[in-house]
């Protein structure tokens, strides 16, 4: 039981350190507050012509943007960052393994992305005057909190998969719009050619903007909701468990290798 | 006179190549494919799916076009203001600041094959349009149209050129980088119609580069002439050799600074 009580301290105490060190850098301002508002600007403009409850759909899309884009960047670097500043070495040589930092580092970067709904929501609000509201309050936090545990865990394999693979990193750049596209954050996947439409029930992105739209929208019945807080509790236990086997993996050939330091 | 322009034409050419070896020399081919290939391909697919969600499919074209003429801003912003800000993090500015060199030769020529390059994408752009976007290109003057994007990715390059100015003076160079280009995106008019804007909006659209190209493309691709969009081409141009202007001006002042203060480095 201690040793649970310590990993959940460590998790909070590398949570606050990170949401330190972020509050200082220009470019995660950027993305988790000023391209989620130029994308909400985009579209409401864009979706006005639909009418409807077009606002809370580009408040949550526009969010989502962001949370996207702030995990695929800073937190697919959460361990390639302490390479950077020479911490890693002294992080893997601590009792702490390695995945509890990093489940802490994402779930501070995934929480303050969450500013990202909160300013796409003042924007529409304030600057838009539109009429703004959650049809289902209790199920929109319940989406809201399973949306964090899965992007959280997902960040994760992002995480491990960039450092074991530092060509796939360089695909950073190329997986940003690509995933706005197959999760269905600003429009409905419905739009897309068929054949994409396996690859977007595999995104763990794609159920959690089913669940956020649809409790914040109200469209949609329960048992949809449902099936997609399912697929975002399935999803972030497989993407723990796998994550685990590859954080195991990663050290076990840094230690081989000797390339902890440097790739 | 003869002697000092073969020297400034060869360090314009030699400073384009090796200013942009030097920004890409360490991307392997795959880093470039995802940078200029994937990430601007997947930018525009989303845009337009996002416009033919919110207006229908039979207005695709509309977004295709603005989408695919704002590719030019991929290496125009990005890569302009990267190869300026390199001599800063590489630490061959106060060389450079050292040089009895012509400025505005090397200044100017830190951007040319990123106009080649940013040609390049705009017409991949339209190659996507047309085999993935079905965009009809057979009303077009194929003269026109490149020159339209020509005279387009040189003035985006020219805001390029004085965002690079910039990024001598703050550590946040991807923040004013991704800032701009996102912006365009709005205020370019390469996904909302611009006559429906606000006033203020339209006010700030003319002062940016990329607007009168996106206009001049559409007109084009919908069958119109040179004669046509030449104005719009006129003022694209001259708006591209203010943005130049401005930023050779801030990069003298940051060079005289440096020197002033002995810094060598421009803060």
């Amino acid at each position: 039981m201690s040793k649970y009580r310590a990993y959940l301290r460590a998790v909070l105490i590398t949570a606050e350190m990170t949401l330190r060190q972020n509050v200082a850098d220009m470019f995660i301002l950027f993305a988790i507050l000023f391209q989620p508002l130029i994308i909400a600007i985009l579209a409401l403009w864009m979706l006005q012509e639909r009418g409807g409850d077009y606002a809370i759909f580009v408040v949550v899309g526009s969010g989502m943007s962001g949370l996207w884009s702030s995990l695929l960047f800073i937190g697919g670097n959460s361990i390639t960052s302490e390479r950077w500043t020479g911490t890693l070495e002294a992080l893997v040589g601590s009792p702490l393994p390695l995945q509890i930092v990093v489940f802490g580092k994402n779930l501070a970067q995934v929480l303050q992305s969450l500013g990202s709904m909160v300013v796409s929501y003042l924007l529409v609000v304030v600057l838009f005057g539109l009429d703004v509201s959650v049809a289902q309050p209790g199920a929109f936090i319940v989406s809201l909190l399973l949306t964090v545990i899965t992007f959280v865990c997902f960040g994760l394999i992002i995480a491990s998969v960039f450092v074991l693979n530092p060509d796939v990193q360089r695909w950073q750049n190329g997986l940003e719009f690509p995933v706005y596209i197959l999760a269905g954050f600003l429009f409905p996947i419905a739009l897309l050619p068929g054949w994409t439409t396996p690859i977007s029930y595999l995104l763990s992105p794609y159920w959690a903007a089913q669940a956020l739209h649809s409790t914040s929208s109200g469209s949609g019945d329960f048992s949809q909701t449902l099936l997609a807080w399912g697929m975002m509790v399935l999803s972030s236990v497989i993407y723990l468990a796998l994550s685990k086997k590859l954080f195991d993996y990663v050290l076990k050939k840094a230690r081989v290798d000797a390339t902890l330091g440097m790739q | 006179m003869m002697k000092r322009l073969v020297s400034n034409v060869r360090l314009f050419l030699e400073g384009a190549l090796l200013s942009y070896i030097a920004l890409f020399r360490w991307l392997s081919p795959m880093t470039y494919l995802a940078s200029k290939v994937v990430m601007p391909l997947s930018s525009m697919l989303f845009f337009v799916f996002l416009g033919m969600y919110a207006t229908g499919s039979s207005d695709a074209s509309f977004y295709v076009i603005g989408n695919a003429v704002q590719m030019a801003a991929v290496s125009g912003i990005f890569g302009v203001t990267m190869s300026i800000s390199g001599d800063r993090w590489d630490g061959t500015l106060a060389y450079l600041f050292g040089t009895p060199a012509n400025r505005l030769v090397i200044f100017v020529g830190r951007a040319v094959i990123h106009v080649v390059d940013g040609m390049l994408g705009v017409l991949l752009g339209f190659f996507w349009g047309v085999v993935l976007l079905g965009l009809d290109l057979s009303q077009t003057n194929p003269g026109a149209l490149a020159l339209t994007i020509l005279v387009t990715t040189f003035s985006t390059s020219g805001l390029g050129l004085m965002l690079g100015s910039l990024s001598l003076i703050t550590r946040n160079v991807m923040f004013v980088n991704n800032t701009v280009f996102f912006s365009l995106l709005v205020f370019s008019g390469a996904n909302l119609d611009l006559t429906k804007m606000p006033a203020w909006m339209q006010a700030i659209s003319q002062a940016l580069p990329l607007t009168r190209g996106i206009a001049s493309a559409r007109q084009i691709i919908a069958g119109g002439d040179l004669a046509q969009v030449a104005p719009l081409l006129n003022v694209e141009f001259l708006l591209g050799m203010l943005y130049i202007l401005i930023g050779f001006s801030m990069f003298r002042w940051f060079e005289y600074q440096a020197k002033v203060r002995g810094t060598l480095e421009a803060i």
